[in-house]
């Protein structure tokens, strides 16, 4: 009941905070100066949503149905009503339509939409003449590009490589199954998987800002900050095929006296290898696409001369830059589909 | 000498799972060495904790198994490992590593007596391999020694599951409804093995088994489990309708005529 409520609260009270908030923007029509008013304007803003709350309350008491108390509400209490009602008709769909409207006609000024500018006839004839540029390659820059590509696929697999083992080991340490039975094995296994997702969360291209000024510009940066991402995904990835590993052989291998290391390799390693390189073969995929456009942060790769060539407006060249990049990520998309259906 | 040579004597044995399911309420029996010892109850009796109590899967809460007079019931690390050596068990589902060869899974029965390195390198003694061998020979799937575990019969694969236990050279052999996912024929053959490994290399055996009559068949000793506590101890054949009733609660006689 407790949780349903605060659920039901907190979403309604954002709901109808931003309600407000809109209204409140339409009528004041605040200049630029005020919109930038940070401090004043989240108080504004807090305002609202308490409002918000007080409203839900208020609302549901009547024995309206918010859209809140629609997709929270606990089972027992999600009656059907014998007469269908239209959406329309209803409280909770008039609230969601309001919002999607609001969004809408706000988005539209947030990310300034301009379709004149779209269909402006000087701009179509600037663009098309950029695509003529892209379309008629520079061939001369290829083989500086080629071998800047050689490295970003090089830049993937060594950050692959070494991150294989240490996930490895990492995912047991990381799975629920095996750390989850003592206390002490609990608390490591909680600290693992919030300590990855907080490394996942940060995007490759922060981690190659970090390492370029860590260990300077070029490849080795890049492969670092795609390295400690793959780490962070892998080991999450291969524990959830840990966690899902049948019990049956564990127990038969613990039940001749064999020791936690004999365990673990006879009874769970042969469940887990083919899709630990099946995740594997993926990951080094994703990361040459990655190690693409890592260069754009100093990460080395091909992603250095597309920022080199873009910048000077060297169409001709960026021309081939984007189709070299095509055609290693269409390659090695092929590449990890093929060997992840040969070992299915 | 002193009347009868136990191998086991179970006093007041408890078993009270995290959840707080009391899965065994003190249980006491003795198992005489080189006895076919069989027991029945109700799912859910608590047969199966029973068994992983004796082999140390699970801890007993409180309670005695004095193993050769030595009380092992609450013995911790390296003397774990020992009890499930010398008490090896068979599974109702095999337990094999799918994958791997028969005769790999046979010598998994050797990881006690082999070192860490060298068996995560697969490098088991030679006399260990040949034993493995004479073992498959016994339950007669010698011929299947290479090929995968998971390629065989499910009665094959019990047999495997025995081979394995047999290489741990152990003194007792518990067995956990072996024959509970296998039909009435491969049943009867995985029991006669059974019987064999326990008259002809004198291992002393304790089977759950479910149908009366592969109890009446095969035991020589029964005792019957009812919320898990012992109900019956005594001989199959002594076994009545009335024994059957109270063991199998009021209502199963019906089942049992039809
Ligand atoms: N790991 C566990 N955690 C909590 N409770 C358990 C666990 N294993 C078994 N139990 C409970 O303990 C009781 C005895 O279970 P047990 O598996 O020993 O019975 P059984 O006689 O082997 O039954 P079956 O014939 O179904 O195999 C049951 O109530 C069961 O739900
Ligand atoms: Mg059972």
């Amino acid at each position: 009941m407790g949780t349903h409520l605060i659920k039901r609260v907190t979403f309604d009270g954002i709901n109808f905070g931003f309600l407000f908030l809109v209204f409140l923007l339409g009528i004041f029509t605040p200049n630029e100066e005020e919109l930038l008013n940070l401090s004043k304007n989240s108080l504004v803003a807090l305002g609202c949503v308490v409002l918000g709350v007080v409203f839900s309350l208020i609302i549901n008491k009547m024995g309206i149905k918010t859209l809140g108390e629609l997709l929270f509400a606990p089972p027992h209490k999600k009656t059907v009503t014998s007469t269908p009602v239209i959406w329309y008709r209803t409280f909770w769909g008039i609230q969601t339509a309001g919002t999607v409207l609001l969004m809408s006609v706000l988005g539209y000024f947030v990310t300034e939409v301009n379709v004149r500018e779209v269909l402006d006839i000087e701009n179509i004839k600037n663009v098309l003449r950029l695509i003529e540029q892209l379309a008629t390659p520079n061939w001369e820059v290829l083989p500086d590009v080629v071998w800047k590509a050689i490295q970003s696929v090089f830049i993937a697999f060594m950050a692959t490589l070494i991150a294989v083992p240490i996930a490895f080991l990492l995912s047991f340490v990381s799975a629920k199954n095996i750390m989850g039975t003592t206390p002490v094995g609990f608390v490591i296994y909680m600290m693992a998987r919030t300590l990855f997702n907080i490394m996942r969360s940060i995007e490759p291209i922060m981690w190659a800002i970090i390492f370029a000024i860590w260990v300077r510009f070029g490849p080795f940066a890049g492969m670092l900050a795609l390295l400690v991402h793959s780490i962070a995904s892998l080991s999450k990835q291969y524990s959830e095929i840990v966690e899902c590993v049948d019990e049956g052989p564990i127990e038969g291998i613990e039940s001749t006296g064999a020791g936690f290391l004999q365990t673990i390799w006879f009874a769970v390693v042969p469940q887990i290898v083919l899709p630990y390189i099946s995740f594997t073969i993926y990951r080094w995929d994703i990361n040459v696409r990655m190690a693409t456009i890592i260069g754009f942060v100093g990460g080395g790769g091909v992603g250095e001369l597309l920022l080199l060539y873009q910048r000077q407006s060297l169409w001709n060249e960026v021309g081939v830059v984007i189709l070299v990049i095509a055609i290693i990520v269409w390659l090695m998309d092929n590449f990890s589909a093929y060997v992840r259906e040969a070992i299915k | 000498m002193a009347g009868e040579d136990y191998i086991l004597k179970v006093k007041d044995l408890e078993k009270t799972y995290p959840n707080g399911v009391k899965a065994l309420k003190g249980v006491s029996f003795d198992v005489k060495r080189g006895e076919f010892l069989v027991i029945i109850g109700l799912s859910g009796s608590g047969k199966s904790t029973l068994l992983r109590c004796l082999n140390r899967l699970h801890d007993p809460t409180a309670g005695e198994v004095l193993f050769n007079e030595k009380d092992i019931a609450h013995v911790k690390g390296q003397e774990v490992k020992e009890v499930r050596q010398r008490m090896a068990m068979i599974f109702q589902h095999f337990n094999l590593i799918e994958r791997h060869s028969v005769i790999k899974n046979v010598l998994t029965g050797a990881l006690s007596r082999t070192s860490t390195l060298k068996s995560l390198m697969g490098m088991f003694a030679k006399t260990e391999t040949k034993k493995a061998k004479e073992y498959l020979d016994l339950v007669g799937i010698g011929d299947k020694a290479y090929t995968r575990a998971d390629q065989l019969s499910g009665g094959q694969q019990q047999r495997v599951a025995i081979a394995r236990a047999l290489t741990q050279a152990p003194e007792v052999l518990l067995a956990d409804e072996p024959v509970a996912s296998l039909d009435p024929a491969t049943c009867h053959t995985v029991m006669d093995y059974l019987r064999k490994v326990n008259r002809e290399l004198g291992l002393t055996i304790i089977c759950n088994l479910h149908f009366l009559s592969l109890v009446k068949e095969y035991a020589d000793r029964v005792i019957a489990l009812k919320d898990g506590k012992l109900v019956y101890e005594g001989d199959p054949k002594e076994i009545d309708e009335a024994w059957f009733e109270r063991i199998y609660g009021e209502g199963a006689k019906e089942v049992h005529v039809n």
